[in-house]
């Protein structure tokens, strides 16, 4: 399941959500907003997104995984709102029999909600300068 | 296709905000798609956007640029996602 949030992500209550039984390993991605980027000193960052179109898009992303893989479950939380420098922006989780299976899935869902999820980031510079975030 | 008049509620997020300076508009158009609708749309903007980088959503599903707007749609354009 995909969900967005404005409030801190409960990583350790997707963990749980994310252990299963029958799976032998779970495969987790933390993503934290670092303090430069593209050679620019950050300050903060402000996430944006379409929230209904989000939630459906990144649900579709977690459905395609979980055909594509041979895993069991699989979650993926994204921030919403003003975060500061070490907060966490998206946490990606996936649990299966085998390792290898949720090291791919994990990447694909990361990979894939950051191209197509309708999310945008807008960072606010040392300088005082703000602006949008171009696809890398 | 007969041009008829439809009320619609066009949304604009990440830099789109900023390129036609607002993140909502309320509009009577009577454009039929939503290429004939971004057209008449650029009329309001000083700095014309990277087409090709822009997608499209209404009613909260993404669409292409042909697709029929009808009345009381929510159309949104949406600059390439930035997250993670």
């Amino acid at each position: 399941m995909f969900d967005i949030s404005e409030d801190k992500i409960n990583e350790t209550e997707l963990r749980k959500k994310t252990r299963d039984s029958a799976c032998g390993g779970f495969v987790c991605f933390e993503g934290w907003v670092r303090d430069h980027n593209q050679g620019k000193a950050v300050q903060k960052l402000a996430y944006e997104a379409y929230p209904k179109l989000a939630i459906k898009e990144g649900n579709k992303i977690i459905s395609q995984a979980m055909e594509k893989f041979a895993i069991k479950k699989a979650f993926c939380t994204h921030r919403v709102g003003l975060l500061e420098i070490g907060d966490m922006a998206v946490w990606v989780g996936v649990s299966a029999a085998h390792r290898d299976a949720a090291f791919k899935a994990c990447r694909y869902i990361l990979d894939e909600v950051k191209s197509r999820v309708p999310i945008w980031k807008n960072e606010t510079w040392t300088d005082g300068e703000s602006g949008w975030v171009e696809q890398e | 296709m007969k041009n008829t008049s439809k009320n619609i509620t066009i949304l604009f997020f990440g830099k789109l905000k900023e390129t036609w300076k607002t993140s909502e508009l309320k509009q009577t158009t009577q454009v039929n798609t939503i290429e004939e609708l971004y057209i008449e749309l650029l009329k309001h903007c000083d700095e014309e956007p990277h087409k090709a980088s822009i997608k499209a959503a209404i009613n909260d599903e993404f669409v292409s640029w042909d697709s029929s707007i009808n009345d009381n749609d929510t159309i949104a354009f949406l600059p390439p996602a930035s997250g993670g």
